[in-house]
């Protein structure tokens, strides 16, 4: 017997999204977040019920707008069902579960057509400091050779469509000399058609060193509406991709919940159909581990156009109560406060102490602050207004509460 | 005097970036601070990898490098998962199949250049840079270990799978999505192979019986059987138009059964299987 049942699945996926596309209604442009600069409509479908396709740069590869990240699956079944639905660019990597990921590609792909199919991963060179972005002493361009061997032992094929640098975020990074001599090599050699770099941090810099690299075919970047600096990093995607690169955007669902508690889902389709608005982002990579949720994605891959509904439900819980923990260092605050506190490092201790939960470190920053006995206890009303809707005064409050706790007991 | 935020911190549950890992061993110094990640951070340390851990209730991650005279270099990784179980479940997924266990009594995999191993609700993680000598990973692992709370027990449910035609150090624990169901959560798995034919058995444990029947409930569903009362205990063989044929069983808390490749064998490791579930003791929270 043939595991799975995919061809079963892959009707039943089918139907599934003939409902979706038939139920839509007919829609309006969609309209940006605010302050998102207009971007280029995306023509809509001639069949909306056919699988929507965007050219990865100068790869010159279809690839479906909607892709599966791949690292959290483990049912080879669901993989499958994706593949016969249309999702038919996989992206892994070396590291995930620790190659098991890959492994599960193996019990698959070298089964079926050889250009049914795109395959990328990913290769962490080990002497990355994810600090600074940097390589440190002892780097080899060898470890990319040897990790790729690997790799292609795992998933049962001779090459992978797209073999990216993983974990990118400076510069000198994605240039260094003798890990692009080692990618090129891999190209030359045919075990990768195409070169990539992944970035989650710093995008905007990465983006503009793998056009400057020349090596680079592709980028995959994090992308979507809840990052500070979306509109920066939508700049560099416009630029990259005006230099003929690939883009594939990942974190396209945005931390999946508005709340640190996971009591309010982003709707998924709605955040997906953001970052696909942006016609230089080729496809995205959502991670999805059940069937429903490929349901979803499919309902995506036939109809991305973000619709003022999907806008609608990306605006109204953009509440600033839920903005998080982490301040985005602006210093708008600085100057209304009457106290002259040093906001942005109290809220770094306050992210020190709540999100990292490393009362040390937030104890030492606040220690190391010139701050008044009492701050915010002077003043009867706070006139500093967060960018990011942070209530200053009660964080400040909160967390200076700190600077009286013994060494001692902060465990 | 200490408020109300203050003495929140004291009582808080403790992290991985309260474990004091030793600054010295055997000759090793812990090169500079450890570095902790949160769920909110870990993105920035292990990028997509990180879901993986997230699934596992991952609570926070302190990373650290230890390094010798001759600058040989063993970065640590020290994962906090919600509980034992958790830590195991990440653990499960990273294993691969057949992997040498580490020398000593913990529970680990080694291979020349890393090793992995769990205890308590810890995931530990060691990698050894720039060549050296692997005989010291296992030495820090112990050293480590010895710092981490916690039993060193695997789950009992692991204990459950009958020996025959299992494959060695395979098993899987998967915290929810389980055969791509979001009302599967919870499970077990290990691979078996008997004559040819490769299944898998599994154990799925509900917070209580009325869980357990709303799973199988949510199952036949999939299946497309007609609508039922579960009763307290049964079995059913369905085809699930994503996985194929299953066969599955339940009584109390407990689902479990066979799904890919027929054998005439599986019925009664099924059967087997589910005697020894039914005897681990019911935890508090279900009763």
């Amino acid at each position: 017997m043939k595991l799975g049942a995919t061809g079963v699945a892959a009707s039943a996926l089918a139907a599934g999204c003939a409902t979706v596309a038939a139920e839509r209604k007919p829609t309006s442009p969609a309209t940006p977040l605010a302050g998102a600069p207009e971007l280029t409509k995306v023509d809509a479908p001639a069949k909306p019920t056919e699988p929507q396709r965007r050219k990865l740069g100068r790869t010159g590869i279809e690839v479906p707008v909607v892709s599966m990240g791949v690292m959290n699956a483990d049912n080879p079944n669901l993989v499958r069902a994706a593949l016969d639905a249309g999702i038919t660019l996989l992206d892994t990597a070396h590291g995930y579960q620790d190659g098991r990921n890959e492994e599960m590609l193996g019990t698959i792909l070298p089964g079926r057509k050889r250009d049914s199919f795109v395959v990328c991963t990913k290769i962490l060179v080990k002497t990355l400091d994810r600090t600074t972005g940097l390589f440190g002493k002892g780097t080899r361009g060898e470890e990319i050779t040897e990790k790729l061997a690997i790799s292609l032992k795992r998933l049962g094929l001779d090459h992978v469509d797209v073999l990216y640098l993983h974990a990118q975020s400076a510069r000198a990074g994605v240039l260094h000399e003798d890990l692009m001599k080692a990618l090129e090599r891999a190209k030359q050699d045919g075990k990768a058609r195409f070169i990539g770099v992944s970035t989650h941090k710093n995008e905007p810099e990465v983006l503009r060193a793998a056009v400057e690299g020349k090596l680079y075919d592709v980028v995959l970047t994090s992308y979507n509406f809840r990052q500070d600096h979306h509109l920066e990093v939508q700049k560099a995607i416009g630029e990259a991709a005006a230099a003929g690169l690939g883009i594939v955007a990942m974190k396209t669902q945005a931390g999946v919940y508005w709340d640190k508690e996971k009591t309010k889902p982003i709707d998924m389709k709605a955040t997906l159909r953001w970052s696909l608005r942006d016609p230089n982002v080729h496809t995205a990579i959502p991670g999805f581990t059940t069937f429903d949720q490929l349901q979803d994605d499919l309902a995506v891959l036939h109809a991305p156009e973000l619709t003022p509904a999907d806008d609608a439900k990306l605006r109204d819980q953009n509440d600033p109560k839920l903005a998080g923990l982490f301040c985005q260092g602006c210093q708008d605050c600085l100057e209304p406060c009457r106290m002259h506190l040093p906001i942005p490092e109290l809220m770094r201790s306050y992210m020190y102490g709540h999100a990292y939960r490393n009362r040390e470190a937030a104890q030492s920053l606040l220690l190391a602050l010139d701050l008044p006995g009492t701050p915010c206890d002077d003043c009867d009303s706070c006139p500093v207004v967060c960018a990011k809707g942070f209530d200053v005064r009660e964080r400040i409050r909160d967390i200076v509460r700190l600077r009286d706790v013994p060494r001692e007991f902060l465990i | 005097m200490i408020g109300p935020f203050a003495l929140a911190l004291l009582l808080a549950t403790p992290t991985a970036a309260s474990v004091k890992l030793p600054a010295h061993i055997d000759g090793w110094k812990l090169a500079g601070q450890p570095v902790s990640y949160t769920p909110e951070t870990i993105f920035e340390y292990v990028d997509g990898g990180a879901e993986a851990f997230l699934q596992f209730d991952f609570q926070d991650l302190t990373a650290a490098s230890y390094v010798a005279s001759d600058k040989v270099e063993v970065r640590v990784d020290v994962y906090h998962h919600r509980d034992a179980a958790r830590a195991f479940g990440i653990y499960s997924q990273e294993r691969r199949a057949g992997s040498t266990k580490m020398p000593g009594r913990l529970e680990g995999i080694a291979s020349p250049d890393h090793l992995e191993f769990v205890a308590g609700p810890y995931y530990v993680k060691l990698a050894l840079l720039d060549g050296g000598a692997p005989a010291i990973l296992p030495k820090l692992a112990e050293a480590i270990a010895a710092k981490l709370p916690g039993t060193r027990t695997a789950p009992a449910v692991l204990a459950c799978f009958p020996d025959t035609g299992k494959r060695p150090r395979a098993e899987k624990m998967s915290a929810r999505d389980f055969l791509g169901h979001a009302f599967l959560h919870d499970a077990a798995a290990a691979p078996y192979e008997i004559d040819g034919a490769h299944f898998r058995l599994f154990a799925i444990e509900g917070k209580n019986a009325a869980e357990a029947r709303a799973m199988v409930a949510a199952f036949r569903a999939v299946a497309k059987l007609p609508k039922a009362d579960v009763s307290a205990e049964g079995a059913v063989t369905l085809t699930d138009p994503l996985n194929g044929e299953v066969l599955l069983m339940w009584a109390g808390r407990w689902l479990w059964g066979a799904v890919d490749e027929p054998s005439p064998r599986r019925q009664a490791l099924v059967e087997e299987l589910g005697r020894r579930l039914v005897k681990i003791a019911v935890p508090v929270s279900a009763e």
